[in-house]
């Protein structure tokens, strides 16, 4: 107690309940005005009143913080020591507690996972991509081959066709035969051909009716049974214009006008 | 004497809080952690008196003593005994919690509920002088008119003004201001003497 008469000082009447919190708004604006104003009795009574107040904490049921909570406080509070005096905060025992620690390390061995599952993704994606591209370039083969086969089924087949012989050169040798589309291009088929000795190939020319140089056209190997088809599909020249078909030995790849005598010849429209 | 224990402007005896205090300036964590021991009991238990949920209690309480940390120059002993101001700023720190998250109508409604049971212990692990005061204060209120209790509790635990806890009692203001006051003298002189 301040020992003063309290009448003579209203306000001294109020520090308890102002230390509680409890004074409505007049009469806490009041009271702050006065204490700002600097009254010594009031402010040393407000200071009794704080103590007295805060011993009703002591209602409260007892309780006790988790020593996680002292943990963290005492953790952040180390830290911020060493980093006022400048020093190394030491991983582990400051910065961050050990199950920060644990989430961190969770989380790099998870993203190095993913790195490594992305990139195993990554090369099954570019291996089935690989596949796929492999798979669509057979596909467009076979579609070709079909179609070079359906083509030479109509050259074979189609009654426009004219179709001729062409005898080898040499006797013993088998002919071959060719047939001619007007439209759909030429096929000739041999069986029991000896195939050209090392990478030479048998090549197709075309012999113009008005005498001039033979017209080159496409090669091809006969297989180890000695059978072949060649399917030229746009041949270099038309029936108008051509008088025979006749086919050398060359060179791999062909020539661009024959090297070798003609081993097979058919004039168009012979029997 | 208790009385020189909240008003150490009275005495000349440096308090080993203060002393604690001082050290906290200097950045001494084992200041702290003896301050953290020795008071964080009580403040935790009021504190989560007043917000009812442990886990905003603890960050409450968090923020108190990492203000005291950051901030321990805002102690002036002259003002008063440590304990006092830091129950009045746990206190402060979480009726403001409570007006701010708007929790006072949900707290009334869970007022039937325990609080969690892992957050309360059968004793204060604290001194013995713990145990004694709260023993005193626990008595006196015993004392009291049950209403004159309820307004005291209304008021430090829930930060009623006068006139809200009129309202709630559905007492006349007048009253409720002379439980009030009249209620903290007698828990004053009770201090005083038994000190």
């Amino acid at each position: 107690m301040s020992g003063k008469d309290p009448i003579r000082d209203p306000f001294l009447e109020l520090m308890e309940a102002y230390a509680l919190g409890a004074l409505d708004g007049e009469e806490r604006a009041a009271a702050e005005a006065h204490l700002a104003n600097g009254c010594e009795e009031c402010a040393r009574a407000l200071a009794e009143a704080r103590a007295v107040v805060s011993e009703l904490a002591y209602l409260a049921p007892e309780a006790q913080p988790s020593d996680i909570l002292r943990g963290r406080l005492l953790a952040t509070v180390r830290a911020e020591a060493a980093a006022a005096k400048g020093g190394n905060v030491a991983v582990g025992k400051t910065t961050m507690p050990w199950w920060m620690w644990a989430a961190a390390a969770a989380v790099l061995i998870f993203g190095i996972y993913n790195g490594y599952e992305a990139r195993s993704l990554s090369e099954q994606i570019r291996a089935m991509q690989g596949e796929i591209g492999e798979q669509q370039r057979l596909r467009q083969e076979t579609e070709q081959q079909l179609a070079l086969a359906k083509r030479e089924a109509v050259i074979l087949t189609d009654p426009r066709s004219i179709h001729f012989p062409m005898p080898a050169g040499k006797s013993g040798v088998p002919a071959m035969q060719a047939t001619w589309h007007a439209g759909l291009g030429i096929v000739v088929s041999g069986q029991g051909v000896a195939a050209p000795s090392g990478n030479r190939t048998l090549q197709l020319w075309l012999i113009p009716k008005e005498g001039g140089k033979p017209v080159p056209s496409l090669a091809v190997r006969p297989d180890a049974e000695g059978k072949f088809d060649l399917l030229v599909p746009e041949p270099p020249g038309t029936q108008a214009v051509t008088k025979a078909l006749a086919i050398t030995e060359e060179p791999e790849g062909g020539s661009p006008q024959p090297t070798t005598t003609a081993m097979w010849v058919g004039e168009l429209g012979a029997k | 004497m208790l009385l020189a224990v909240f008003t150490p402007s009275d005495s000349r005896q440096v308090s080993p809080d203060a002393t604690l205090v001082q050290r906290l300036l200097q950045k001494d964590v084992n200041a702290f952690e003896t301050l953290y021991d020795r008071h964080s009991s009580i403040v935790y238990a009021v504190v989560l008196r007043i917000l009812r949920q442990a886990s905003t209690a603890e960050e409450v309480v968090q923020d108190v003593f990492l203000q005291l940390w950051r901030n321990a120059g805002l102690y002036d002993e002259s003002r008063g005994a440590f304990r006092p101001w830091l129950l009045t700023l746990a206190r402060n720190r979480a009726l403001d919690h409570l007006r701010l998250k708007a929790e006072r109508q949900r707290r009334r409604e869970e007022q039937a509920e325990e609080l969690p049971s892992v957050a309360m212990k059968p004793d204060f692990e604290g001194s013995l002088d713990d145990k004694r005061r709260a023993e005193r204060v626990r008595a006196l209120m015993t004392q009291l008119h049950p209403q004159q209790k309820r307004a005291l509790e209304l008021a430090y635990f829930e930060g009623l003004s006068h006139s809200e806890i009129a309202s709630a009692l559905k007492e006349p203001l007048g009253t409720v201001k002379s439980w009030i006051r009249n209620g903290l003298l007698r828990l004053k002189q009770e201090l005083q003497g038994a000190s």
